[in-house]
């Protein structure tokens, strides 16, 4: 590392190779974790979408009456506004997706989503960072 | 005549059975209700690739939009691609989508739908009649709005073609309803607002 400013440097990540990969639970139509494969599948149109959790910048709920609000927002340029945006891109001049919001009335069900997306996301952050340590 | 039982017609609750003719398609949904059917002349594009719900036949018809018909089976693709091509003329079109995971690549406008395509395959599709309204949420922000049924219930088809979905309601039949969408488009507008000294 140079002065400790280093660059950050993009890491390739990749979901799943083929479609007989994807968790057969996904034909609920409904949004599924698989942490095997650090992966959120989104129904998007009946198809099961992955986004992998280095894509992920966090996810949360709102409650809408009879309904719950899932809101994941991905990682995209342009948001490191007021600290500092280090958050390295592969091709930063690509469309993004930048949020995803999901109403359902499986309230429980969401909130457990939202929290195992959470976990998995610290889990990933703390793994990065340990092995950061031992490179060290 | 070709016959597949356990197919959905627009996300549906419930799988019914499909028939494949020389004069065109036709779902019929479990019990008594209501066929839905769509002439060969119909037909202009095909599309077969791996669904939620097995495989799916997508078309894209004249009048009615984007017609998806999701449960088939693997083994199924020969036989459908065969009569599509001897009695319509359609060539059914296998496509891989990407799965590797990716939240960037590029939203492209097609005759029906927009697709985002990661690595130039695509992730997703979203037929122009599921969007409700879409904005310039901020800078480089676009948001799209899904059209979905005010309390969730309402069944899109008043019940009849077991529970399937009209064009422009599709999602809310799924138990996850995706509500909105927000691109990121980099442009040239950040760059000009980046000019602090006042060159404009």
């Amino acid at each position: 590392a140079l002065n400790g400013t280093e660059e950050k440097k993009f890491k390739r990540f990749e979901s799943y190779k083929r479609d007989g990969q994807l968790p057969t639970s996904v034909k609920d139509l409904a949004i599924h974790v698989d942490r095997k494969n650090f992966t959120i599948l989104l129904p998007i149109m009946g198809r099961p979408v992955p986004f992998h959790i280095n894509t992920i910048k966090n996810a949360s709920t709102t409650s809408e009456g009879d309904f719950i609000a899932l809101r994941i927002n991905f990682l995209s340029p342009g948001q490191g506004v007021g600290r500092k945006d280090d958050q390295p891109f592969e091709d930063p001049t690509a469309h993004f997706i930048r949020s995803l919001t999901f109403r359902s009335r499986d309230v429980d069900r969401i909130e457990d989503i939202a929290k195992s997306i959470t976990e998995l996301k610290k889990d990933v952050v703390r793994r990065e960072q340990e092995k950061k340590q031992m490179e060290d | 005549m070709e016959s597949f039982e356990g197919i959905y017609l627009n996300l549906s609750k419930q799988p019914g059975r499909t028939r494949i003719a020389e004069a065109g398609l036709a779902w019929k949904p479990p019990g008594t209700g209501e066929t839905f059917t769509l002439d060969s002349s119909q037909l202009v594009q095909a599309q077969w690739s791996r669904a939620a719900r097995g495989y799916e036949v997508k078309i894209l018809s004249r009048s009615d939009g984007v017609v998806q018909l999701d449960g088939f089976q693997q083994e199924d693709f020969e036989r459908i691609s065969k009569v599509f091509k001897s009695w319509y003329s359609i060539n059914l079109e296998n496509r891989e989508h990407a799965l590797r995971g990716w939240n960037w690549g590029k939203a492209e406008f097609g005759k029906a739908e927009l697709s985002f395509n990661v690595q130039s395959r695509p992730a997703f599709e979203i037929p122009y009649t599921e969007i409700s309204n879409t904005n310039l949420a901020g800078k480089n922000e676009v948001s799209v709005d899904f059209s979905l049924p005010a309390n969730g219930e309402e069944t899109g088809t008043n019940g009849h073609l077991g529970g399937s979905r009209k064009n422009g309601r599709k999602s809310g039949a799924a138990r996850d309803q995706l509500v909105e969408m927000r691109f990121y488009i980099p442009g040239t507008v950040t760059k000009k607002e980046k000019k602090e000294d006042g060159e404009d």
